[in-house]
């Protein structure tokens, strides 16, 4: 259940399934996107915050 | 508010923590997929997303409920909050449905009832968003936002049963209350881990998000001069 499925980073990335494909472009570009929204929201509501504190101070 | 600042930082990291390890987990330690070989490990990104795109306008709608009824200024305040991070999630739900679509159907997008709804429902926050900040008057941006909001909470359940109702593209739901998953055990439980730590990440930034709202609206109030 816990062994990693890839035997290099190459294989990781490329994740090249049985059918030949490489899937590696697709997951890690979704996984891009996530953090990317995820972490430009976050310091974006921080900013905001410290902005408008600073105005009100 | 204070309560809440104390909480965030263990909330935050734990649900970090979580996220992160669930889709460590699902990435590289979860065997492929039969049909969809590797491409289906966006799974761990899109459902949650998705799932969070669904529930916060749910959440949305029963602030706006208790706003209507009760006139109660902090749920109308959350409504305002949850608008554009249900925007981000839904906007992650559609481009990574996308991108899963490329390997999977063929096309990064159909016409297909779930993805169409889907798209709406991203439509509709951003609308919502725009309405509000185009009143000069608060008390009226906040009456039509708490309405358009009930009156949109009809698509979550088209989209909710969209896969069912038409013939689509989109697969049908694999986790459902009534019967057993369709999705094996070793592939599930690093679902539910991304589902919750996700869930914990948007809570955190709907308290940033909350926190900003009432900053702006009471700042002329003295316990927010005090607070800032």
């Amino acid at each position: 259940m816990f062994d990693i499925e890839f035997n290099s980073l190459a294989e990781a990335l490329l994740m090249q399934s049985q059918n030949g494909q490489n899937h590696g472009i697709y997951v890690w570009s979704v996984v891009l996107i996530v953090i990317l929204c995820i972490s430009i929201s976050f310091v974006f509501y921080k900013y905001k915050i410290k902005e408008i504190s600073k105005k009100i101070k | 508010m204070f309560q809440v600042n104390r909480a965030y930082p263990y909330i935050f990291y734990l649900s970090l923590i979580t996220y992160l390890l669930s889709i460590f987990w699902g990435l590289f330690l979860t065997p492929e997929d039969f049909v969809q070989g590797n491409s289906y490990r966006i799974i761990y990104l899109h459902v949650p997303a998705s799932f969070i795109s669904q529930s916060l306008y749910l959440a949305m709608a029963i602030a706006s409920a208790v706003y209507l009824i009760w006139k109660v200024k902090l749920s109308v305040y959350l409504v305002r909050s949850i608008a554009p991070i249900g925007a981000v999630t839904t906007f992650i739900a559609l481009i990574s449905g996308s991108i899963w679509g490329i390997p999977t159907w063929g096309t990064w997008w159909v016409w297909d009832a779930r993805i169409v709804s889907t798209l709406i429902l991203f439509i509709m926050y951003l609308g919502l968003i725009s309405l509000h900040d185009s009143f000069n008057n608060n008390e009226k941006a906040d009456k039509f936002l708490s309405i358009l909001v009930l009156v949109g909470s009809v698509n979550i359940p088209i989209i909710k049963m969209s896969v069912e109702w038409w013939s689509t593209l989109h697969q049908p739901a694999s986790i459902t209350l009534s019967e057993k998953p369709a999705i094996d055990l070793v592939m599930l439980y690093p679902l539910f881990g991304s589902i919750i730590g996700f869930t914990g990440l948007i809570a955190c930034l709907v308290i940033l998000s909350s926190k900003l709202q009432i900053i702006k609206r009471e700042k002329n109030k003295s316990w927010v001069k005090d607070y800032v």
